[in-house]
């Protein structure tokens, strides 16, 4: 039984909200933890998104995909937090702001 | 834009049963609350007004939803049970002073979404969401706030410094990110008329099972699957390689005071040889 397409937009609605915050998160907080705590709110839309649609087309390539989403999501989450961690060091801060000059 | 659908448990419904026009006054008053609960110089009785700004227009979309009869069955209890959770706490995440309540809040929206996936039978991946997000990712994210808050005094730990509580731009950030929501939520309820179901899933609703998707993964999916895994080692490696490099501090500049202790036995001139180890000083 596949779902009926309201069924479907609710869940597309959802998706859409959680990435849009995700975002208003990203460019407006300073904390580097915090923007990377942003982009994960954004990657819960994103697989919110294809598990909905996989649903929805009654295949299992959406929760595949969310599947290779989620090993990226780790290797985002280990090599930002590293780089904060090294970035922590030279400056003792975690203001963005702090990195101004690398705007170039 | 009008499209009728009749598959719909027999009742014709509107595609565009929000108008335009609200979507976007709902977006509007979503960014002016956003701006105001955002972390700024705003007093705390201001952000909670914004915070209930959201909160209202939150329930205003789930009325219009709720009208619209899209809502039929117990499960739709669940689902705005979850939907309300996790958006919630999505705000609350890019929205409190502090990092650590942001990645505690940031749980609550993983846990939500989970039930999410089980409304819409992919267990599996509701259970490796929570394995992974709350068991690895958040617990490493929770470890680095403590690591790098750790160096200041206790009050300074708990207080968070300035960069957490002044906000970059909150304006623009939310114009943009409103113009984005609006948009998409537009064409999700208005433009599109959707294509139909391709195929139903075989073997009716047991499709979610670790069972399935990993029959599924390991026929069409095989290459992908192995270059996850060696993207995933290589992300390992190369946070091993970025997070254990030692920084080269600056070292404090010392006044010299000319005295004969302040003087490196490396930096004295070595007469009479070249190899600076054997002979530190020069003889007489």
């Amino acid at each position: 039984m596949a779902m009926s397409e309201p069924v479907l937009r609710q869940y597309l609605a959802v998706g859409a909200i959680l990435f849009a915050i995700g975002l208003i998160g990203f460019m407006t907080r300073r904390n580097l933890i915090v923007l990377f705590l942003s982009t994960e709110v954004m990657f819960q839309g994103v697989a919110v998104n294809f598990i909905a649609f996989g649903r929805y087309h009654g295949s299992l390539e959406g929760q595949a995909f969310v599947i290779f989403l989620l090993a990226i999501a780790a290797a985002e989450a280990a090599l930002a937090l590293g780089l904060i961690v090294q970035l922590f060091r030279r400056r003792h801060t975690l203001d963005a702001e702090s990195w101004r000059e690398l705007k170039g | 834009m009008f499209a009728v659908f009749p598959t719909f448990a027999g009742a014709p419904l509107a595609a565009g049963a929000i108008p335009p026009v609200l979507v976007l006054a709902m977006c509007v008053v979503a960014g002016v609350g956003t701006v105001l609960v955002l972390p700024g110089s705003h007093e705390r009785s201001v952000r909670t007004i914004g915070g209930g700004a959201l909160l209202c227009v939150f329930l205003i979309f789930a009325a219009l939803l709720i009208r619209q009869g899209a809502m039929k069955g117990a499960g739709q209890v669940y689902f705005w049970l979850f939907a309300a959770i996790a958006i919630l706490s999505a705000v609350r995440v890019i929205s409190h002073d502090k990092p650590v309540y942001s990645a505690l809040y940031f749980l609550l929206t993983v846990v939500a979404t989970a039930g999410l996936f089980v409304l819409l039978w992919a267990e599996f991946m509701a259970a490796a969401l929570v394995l992974i997000y709350a068991g690895a990712i958040v617990a490493t994210y929770v470890f680095v706030i403590m690591l790098a808050q750790q160096t200041g005094s206790v009050g300074r730990a708990t207080e968070g410094g300035d960069y957490d509580r002044i906000s970059r731009e909150p304006i623009a950030a939310c114009a943009v990110g409103f113009t984005l929501m609006g948009l998409i939520l537009f064409v999700i309820f208005d433009m599109v008329s959707f294509v139909g179901p391709t195929k139903l899933p075989k073997g009716g609703e047991a499709q979610g099972t670790a069972q399935r998707l990993g029959e599924h993964l390991f026929t069409s999916q095989v290459v992908s699957l192995e270059m996850a895994a060696v993207i995933l080692a290589m992300a390992v490696v190369g946070a091993v390689v970025i997070a254990g490099r030692k920084v080269a501090e600056p070292a404090p500049a010392r006044e010299p005071t000319g005295d004969v202790h302040d003087v490196d036995p490396k930096q004295v001139p070595v007469y009479g040889t070249d190899e600076r180890r054997t002979k530190v000083y020069p003889e007489k």
